[in-house]
């Protein structure tokens, strides 16, 4: 009934964050019966600790699939909404989509959570395929801003080797300017700027500018002049 | 503080002038009075002394012209005496012997010549230091006019000078001697004027005056008496002789009247000085009176202002009960005028209470002393009730105190009235947010225990869901995998796990109820109702209901109860609040009554009832009154009733009601259990093992 994931992109994962073992488990079977994936913490910390892990300067790569987390409101400890802010402050709400469980008395907080970009709440009780429904939406969603999320990962990585002057040579090639031009303005030979400009190249995994500037206006991540 | 400082400079100054002008005026008078009693006395006596002195020169002018023309007549009738000398020469010394004023007599024939000259004895003779010839001209002048006249007439006074360079004045008397139609001659008599006077004043004594003949230019010719002194008061008056005319005068010794000597003036001084001294005391006095008055005045103002601006109301009663004075504050609280407050029956004193309050003033009135003695009493005054003018009922407060007079008397009661009404409105409020907290707090702990339950049975609930769901999709899969038995039975476990979780959440919950049975314990039923009294009775108050307590006389055998005191008191509270707001609307004040009555029920049990005198249950309300939810009231929540109920019959009784034992107004009534002696026991060996 929900339409297949593109399976290149890994295997989808779940995450469970609730105190509650009993429900927990009970989610993570029904899960299970659906043939997806989930992986169970019992606190915000144990999965804020694990996911300092993963998303560690060495592996840049985190989430390697499109994943979905499913977040109890109350919990003791680290609250569901401050785990919540947490994972929006990494920028990883496109790619890891939150889906609030929330007992009466918590709606007005999922809303407002809803609002900064949570993917969405549920109240309990749930019905426990309609929100096995909405985690397959989420995981959906996860997967279509993947390959764009994780180019410009790459691209932010690459941007970040680049020297000073590189990128000043960067920023006017991306603008049109002839290396002539740009060795004038920057006070220097015609031959420096193509050395530069083969570098930015070679560095940001490109062959033009004009795949340059496309890399660049990609997530509107480039914080250059 | 004093008046100057409060009055402005500008208008102290006329006022002051306005008051010191009655006195200034007063003084002026006084002054021109005295001062005018004082001249008309000092004129007086000047007038007076004028007068005698005009007295006695009249008397010594009409003496001394008798004497003269004594002596003329005596003159004449020398003359007639015809022939020869000797038989005049004896009675001529005969006259000068009796008349002293007359120094000499001569006889002249009618050429004047000087035939016979005769001295006076007493006084050398006259004509030792000049002859009589060198002064014989006035005599010659008036003998020549007495011819012509043919009568006696007087010379013009001369002066004689005498030895030792004094000399006398003296004047002639020329009497013409005719004898049968022929004149013979004359007789000439020398008067000196200085005995003259001296006769004078030896005939009328005139001790205070000098008497004196003086020419018209003031020249004294010849004087008598004590010396004139100052001369202030004189008289004069013209001796009309014949042929010459004497000026007599009279010269008073007595010098202008002093002020200080006379006695009537000082009389008069004095009387002033001490009138005077008097009128400054008097407005000495009158200062310090209206200082007096103004002080008084002002400590009054101070006063009124005192009692203008209390709050407090203040009324002063006489011995008799009536009003003698109350203040403003007062007033605007009952809301009746001065006027009105002097009735008989206080209008301030609601129908209903009327003869509780008189019965009560009357024992004040009886009590007089003990109440007077015990000030402490007073401080801490008493409640009750007033009424306002529009008829609203109002709760106040009376501290009273005994007014006492000047001389110690006990004269009446000085009482403060404070209005309650304001601060009972915030108690009442205060008391419903309480209620209204107390509910709060009730739901919410109800809510709590509602979501604590309903958390606890949803986590197995929802597993359960989870599984069943899980496993419907497994049985669905259209593609089962070998796992898939293995893991409908890890379902199938799971949720008979759960369920049977779910059971142990119920069986606590009546675990809790249960336990709440327990704790039942054995109390006086009386003491049960008068637990609930003053929460009752603070209600009752807003509608000015009396609460009444009826107890089983004392000499009966206690009752007990075994219930759960805090739900018993709670229904007690809710069946009381019900019958207070039964009677609210319609029950006339004084009718207002609750009963809270406990006696022996049937054996084993004691009987509540609970009765006021309101308009009774409507049948149509009747049916429904213990339905859930079902209520009459608009803030009501229909709970009151249905949970007194669930509780009465929890404690195994019933509660019922029907109409009031006198047939007015609802009766609720329930029975409870009385404990049985060993099960106190019992409980009391619990107690103490908790």
């Amino acid at each position: 009934m929900t339409p297949a994931l593109d399976p290149l992109l890994g295997i989808p994962v779940v995450y469970l964050v609730d105190d509650e073992d009993v429900v927990r488990e009970a989610l993570a079977w029904l899960l299970r019966s659906r043939r997806r994936l989930s992986e169970q913490f019992a606190s915000a910390d144990t999965f804020l600790s694990w996911l300092a892990r993963q998303t560690a300067p060495t592996r840049p790569n985190w989430p390697a699939s499109p994943a979905c987390l499913v977040l109890d409101v109350r919990m003791p400890g680290t609250s569901g909404l401050a785990l919540f802010e947490q994972v929006a402050e990494r920028g990883l709400l496109p790619v890891l989509p939150v889906i609030f469980l929330t007992g009466h008395g918590d709606v007005p907080t999922a809303v407002a959570a809803v609002k900064r970009g949570a993917f969405d709440f549920v109240e309990k009780p749930f019905s426990n395929n309609a929100l096995v429904d909405r985690i397959e939406q989420a995981l959906q969603a996860s997967a279509a801003e993947l390959p764009p999320w994780r180019a410009g990962r790459l691209r932010d990585r690459a941007l970040a080797e680049l020297t000073e002057r590189e990128r000043e040579v960067m920023s006017r090639v991306v603008a049109g300017r002839p290396n002539k031009l740009i060795a004038d303005e920057l006070g220097i030979s015609v031959r420096t700027v193509e050395v530069h400009r083969a570098r930015i190249f070679e560095k940001m995994n490109v062959g033009s500018a004009v795949e340059l500037a496309n890399l660049l206006r990609l997530g509107g991540g480039h914080d250059g002049e | 503080m004093t008046a100057a400082a409060v009055v402005p400079e500008s208008a102290a100054a006329p006022r002051r002038l306005r008051r010191a002008l009655p006195w200034v005026l007063l003084l002026l008078l006084l002054g021109v009075a005295q001062t005018l009693l004082l001249l008309l006395t000092v004129r007086y006596e000047a007038t007076r002394a004028q007068d005698e002195t005009e007295l006695v020169v009249g008397e010594m002018a009409s003496e001394i012209r008798g004497a003269l023309l004594l002596a003329e007549q005596q003159l004449q009738a020398l003359g007639w005496g015809p022939g020869p000398v000797d038989a005049w020469r004896a009675p001529a010394a005969e006259l000068l012997k009796a008349r002293r004023e007359l120094r000499r007599l001569e006889r002249r024939d009618n050429a004047q010549n000087v035939l016979e000259v005769q001295d006076s004895p007493y006084l050398p003779r006259l004509f030792m230091q000049m002859p009589r010839s060198a002064l014989g001209l006035e005599a010659e002048a008036a003998c020549g006019v007495a011819r012509r006249a043919a009568a006696p007439t007087f010379s013009r006074s001369y002066f004689v000078p005498t030895a030792a360079g004094l000399g006398s004045e003296v004047m002639d008397l020329c009497v013409p001697v005719q004898l049968a139609g022929r004149s013979q001659g004359f007789v000439v008599g020398t008067f000196a004027l200085t005995p003259l006077l001296e006769g004078a004043l030896a005939v009328r004594p005139a001790r205070r005056h000098e008497i004196s003949f003086v020419e018209g230019d003031g020249t004294r010719l010849a004087r008598a008496g004590p010396s004139r002194g100052a001369s202030t008061y004189r008289a004069e008056r013209i001796i009309d002789l014949p042929g010459a005319q004497l000026l007599l005068r009279a010269d008073s010794s007595s010098a202008a009247p002093s002020v200080i000597p006379n006695l009537a003036t000082a009389l008069v001084l004095g009387l002033s000085l001490a009138l005077f001294a008097v009128v400054l005391l008097l407005a000495r006095d009158v200062r310090r009176r209206a200082r007096a008055e103004e002080a008084l005045a002002e400590a009054l103002a101070f006063r009124q202002a005192m009692e203008n601006s209390l709050v407090t109301g203040l009324r002063a009663r006489d011995l008799a009960g009536a009003i003698t004075y109350v203040n403003p504050a007062f007033c605007s609280m009952v809301g009746c005028s001065v006027q009105e407050l002097k009735a008989e029956v206080p209008p301030y004193w609601p129908p209903e209470h009327l003869q509780a309050y008189q019965r009560r003033q009357a024992a004040r009135m009886q009590g007089l002393a003990t109440v007077a003695r015990d000030p402490a009493e007073a401080r801490e005054g008493f409640e009750t009730v007033f009424m306002r003018q529009d008829g609203e009922r109002f709760p106040v407060m009376v501290y009273e105190a005994p007014l006492v007079d000047g001389q110690g008397r006990h004269t009446g009661w000085m009482s403060a009235v404070v209005d309650l009404s304001a601060q009972r409105r915030v108690e009442d409020i205060s008391r419903q947010q309480l209620d209204r907290l107390q509910a709060t707090a009730r739901l919410a702990t109800v809510g709590e225990m509602a979501s604590l339950l309903s958390h606890e049975l949803n986590q197995p609930l929802a597993a359960i869901a989870s599984y069943a769901s899980g496993s419907m999709n497994l049985l669905a899969d259209p593609d089962p995998d070998g796992a898939t038995p293995g893991l409908l039975r890890q379902a199938l476990e799971r949720i008979a796990e759960q369920a049977e979780r779910a059971g142990h959440v119920i069986k606590s919950v009546h675990d809790f109820v249960r336990r709440r049975e327990q704790q039942h314990e054995s109390l006086a039923a009386g003491a049960l109702l008068e637990s609930v009294l003053p929460l009752a009775r603070l209600q009752a108050r807003k509608s000015s209901t009396r609460i009444e307590l009826d107890l089983p006389p004392p000499g009966a055998p206690p009752l007990r109860v075994r219930c759960d005191r805090t739900m018993l008191e709670q229904v007690l509270l809710n069946l009381a609040r019900n019958g207070i707001q039964a009677m609210e609307t319609a029950t006339p004040l004084q009718d207002r009554v609750l009963t809270l009555r406990v006696r022996p029920g049937p054996p084993g049990r004691v009987a509540f009832s609970v009765i006021d005198a309101g308009a009774g249950v409507p049948p149509e309300v009747a049916e429904r009154l213990f339905t859930p939810f079902f209520t009459t009231r608009a803030e009501g929540m229909g709970l009151g009733l249905s949970l007194c109920r669930t509780v009465i019959e929890q404690h195994g009784g019933t509660l019922e009601f029907g109409p009031g034992p006198l047939g007015v107004g609802t009766e609720f009534r329930f029975t409870l259990a009385a404990p049985k002696p060993a099960q106190s026991d019992e409980t009391a060996a619990s107690a103490m093992a908790a």
